[in-house]
């Protein structure tokens, strides 16, 4: 398994997460920064999954020369300019049309971009398989960390929202058809979720010093059976003493048994949520793992994360946390990580 | 780590519908490329397509598919996948079991149905149409996955032109890593408005049957399909037909541009010499090459350079994409499937319409089926994003 030495991320939400961004006729954006490190005429061309993808990906390349890889995961790519690319062909009745919006939509151009402006000529990939692209590229940055011990890899999870994944996932029932802010999403007790859209990216290798957390689990299954997920749950306990469980919780009443399951059956644990700060997105895991590195580094856990207990910071000895989430209640994702001892 | 073999193979081109129906157009040369039938675009006519001629329907019937909102790319998986089940004689019990791994690669997942989607996306208000949820690349995998009630690992991978041959590769290091005992591993993809547009908004696609590694090239043809492979470890695989082994895979980036590989091949060149590497190869072993050769201006020269800088002797080469068109996430796995043939059969496959030679370039690529004794065989797969791949086959 690897060891996280930094992340950057780009959410919704501010870095310190101290006061919470309320998010906006259901949806929840992301903040995005200056990019001062990316050339304005690039800079133009980019659509949002790629700049954002980019934006949280070079800060990590300052000082890191040897990379073994770029490793993306993301369902959807550049949603926005793949259907103003469809738009275009069947507005102007397939004529002529610029090809700009369509190199960009290309899911594999995050990760493209990124090898290209770090001229990064080793491993690339991109995993696309919906609420689990994120878990895979994971397990993807593991395997190719393990061959090369000396480098490191950068891995991360991206999604956008536009009107058109928002339309589309609308209609297939996924969000809130009522109007509702991210204060009472876990209060709502409707079908669907908040939108939402984030990119993390973090820098991982095989070496413990300096590491912020180590991944020690990640397992990943299909099934709308309770019973399947119960018995993954119950082989991590066995495993492992968890000390806090980051839970997938997003407000969909349709979800609600599996995260209820998973949120009492450590009894002892803390239990965190952070869907009410990043909305919905099939690689939402990848900012849940943000905000755990987050309070690993520094030991506070913000209030807006600890839903259920309020407790402030976190203890040196109990720093092992379990990540369950389900996208669709089909596709199930658990991951344990644990704090490196300074 | 033992060998990883392939015990199992499923496929569907413009060629066939089976491994028996694209291996015989194979030998007797006969491209599967031709005007489209079965949907309507501005380009039905004045394209080559590799196009497959059952309609959906049709391919429904045959595969017994009922409920609505399936679209031709999951379609065109499941004919395939059934294939390589049956042909690696496994039970359901094995293909349901948590160690078999199902790892897909496609680019245009449901987008095939452009009409549909613009309907889908641009309004939140009325009846979703019946694809609403496999629009995604993810869709046709998760189809597969529920449909047969699979267990074991599932991945999609999405790198443009070269994700089937990654998806190859990400099974191959699930088994390595004990993540899994065997692996189904390949792609899809079907013609779609939107590719077809895309390549001809970038200038790409050529008006007459692609001449890849030609002068007189003008571009590529689109095609779509369907491959799958099942890798399984050697030990596990004792007393069953192997037609090959997997013995090295490579990816490396270009890092140059988002749509077109650099001067010198460096991405090319770089994913080559990976596998060769992972597979403890010299170049003098490879006995043949079956290039990604798109028949585009850009690929053909770069790719040939990187292979002249790797190989003191370039070996027999050639482009069967003059067979089935450029499938997109389909073709690193369709192409492994004809490197994997090339072994069993101990032959090389033409680069059909080959005339003229690049200029400058002394390469030219095999423009005629013959046999010849072939050990390993490199399948090259390169794409936008700078995405480049290389898998080695060899003899069992």
């Amino acid at each position: 398994m690897i060891y996280f030495h930094n992340s950057f991320c780009i959410s919704p939400q501010p870095v310190d997460l101290n006061e919470l961004q309320l998010s906006t006729h259901n949806w929840l954006t992301v903040m995005e920064p200056s990019y001062a490190n990316i050339p304005r005429g690039v800079l133009r061309r980019m659509g949002k999954a790629v700049r954002i993808g980019v934006g949280a990906a070079l800060p990590l390349l300052e000082n890191e020369q040897k990379l073994a890889g770029i490793i993306v995961g993301t369902s959807n790519g550049g949603m926005e300019d793949c259907i103003r690319f469809l738009n275009q062909v069947i507005e102007y009745k397939e004529g002529n049309l610029t090809p700009t919006n369509f190199v960009q939509s290309t899911t594999n151009a995050i990760a493209g971009q990124i090898g290209m402006m770090t001229t990064n000529t080793d491993y690339n990939a991109t995993h696309v398989h919906r609420g689990l692209a994120f878990e895979n590229a994971l397990l993807d940055a593991s395997f190719i960390s393990a061959e090369n011990r000396e480098k490191s890899i950068i891995v991360g999870g991206v999604d956008e929202i536009s009107t058109y994944n928002y339309n589309i996932d609308f209609l297939a029932g996924q969000y809130k058809k009522e109007a509702l802010t991210n204060q009472e999403l876990y209060s709502s007790f409707t079908e669907g979720s908040l939108a939402g859209e984030g990119a993390a990216m973090f820098l991982v290798n095989q070496k413990e010093e300096g590491a912020t957390m180590k991944l020690e689990a990640l397992r990943t299954i299909h099934s709308t059976d309770p019973e399947d997920v119960k018995a993954v749950l119950s082989e991590i306990a066995d495993d492992f003493k968890i000390d806090a469980v980051m839970s997938g919780e997003n407000g969909d009443i349709r979800l609600q048994h599996f995260y209820n399951n998973v949120e009492t059956s450590f009894p002892q644990a803390s239990v965190w949520r952070f869907k009410h700060l990043s909305g919905e997105y099939p690689t939402a895991t990848s900012f849940a793992l943000w905000v755990a590195m987050s309070i690993l580094s520094t030991g506070k856990i913000p209030a807006l994360v600890d839903v259920k207990r309020s407790k402030s910071a976190l203890s040196d000895q109990h720093q092992t946390i379990l990540f369950y989430n389900t996208y669709m209640g089909l596709q199930h994702s658990f991951m344990v990580v644990r704090g490196v001892k300074k | 780590m033992g060998d990883l073999v392939v015990t199992g193979i499923g496929i569907i081109t413009a060629l066939g519908d089976d491994l028996k129906s694209n291996h015989q157009a194979l030998q007797e040369g006969k491209d599967g490329l031709s005007h489209l039938q079965n949907f309507d675009t501005a380009y039905a006519s004045t394209r080559y397509f590799g196009e497959i001629k059952h309609s959906d329907n049709a391919l429904r019937k045959v595969l017994g598919v009922k409920r609505a909102g399936v679209t031709r790319t999951s379609l065109l998986s499941q004919w395939a996948f059934e294939q390589a089940i049956k042909d690696s004689q496994l039970s359901r019990t094995e293909v349901q079991a948590p160690n078999t791994a199902f790892i897909s690669a496609n680019t245009v997942g449901g987008m095939c149905y452009t009409d549909a989607l613009y309907s889908d996306a641009n309004t939140k208000a009325g009846q979703p149409s019946p694809y609403i949820t496999a629009y995604d690349n993810g869709a046709s995998t998760l189809y597969i996955q529920q449909a047969f009630e699979m267990r074991g690992m599932a991945n999609t991978i999405n790198t443009a032109c070269s994700s089937s041959a990654n998806a190859v590769m990400y099974g191959a290091r699930l088994l390595e890593k004990g993540f899994a005992d065997r692996a189904i591993v390949g792609g899809v993809d079907s013609l779609a408005k939107f590719t077809i547009n895309g390549f001809n908004s970038l200038y790409i696609l050529s008006d007459e049957k692609c001449q890849p590694f030609d002068e007189k090239r003008k571009g590529l043809n689109l095609g779509e399909g369907a491959a799958y492979i099942v890798l399984e470890k050697a030990q596990n695989a004792k007393g069953k037909k192997v037609y090959a082994k997997l013995s090295g895979f490579g990816n490396a980036n270009d890092a140059f541009h988002p749509s077109s590989i650099s001067d010198e091949g460096t991405g090319p060149y770089n994913a080559m010499k990976k596998a060769l590497d992972r597979g403890s190869l010299k170049p003098s072993s490879v006995d043949y090459i079956n290039a990604h050769g798109t028949g585009t201006e850009n690929n053909d020269i770069t790719e040939a350079r990187a292979m002249k800088r790797l190989f003191e002797k370039v070996p027999p080469f050639s482009s069967t994409k003059t067979f089935t068109g450029h499938t997109l996430g389909a073709a690193g796995a369709i192409e492994a499937v004809f490197s994997i043939l090339s072994i069993h059969h101990q032959e090389i496959y033409a680069n059909l319409r080959f005339t003229t030679k690049m200029e400058g370039q002394r390469l030219q690529p095999e423009s005629v089926y013959r046999q010849s004794t072939i050990n390993h065989v490199m399948s090259n797969s390169f794409g936008f994003g700078g995405n480049c791949s290389t898998l080695i086959f060899s003899a069992p």
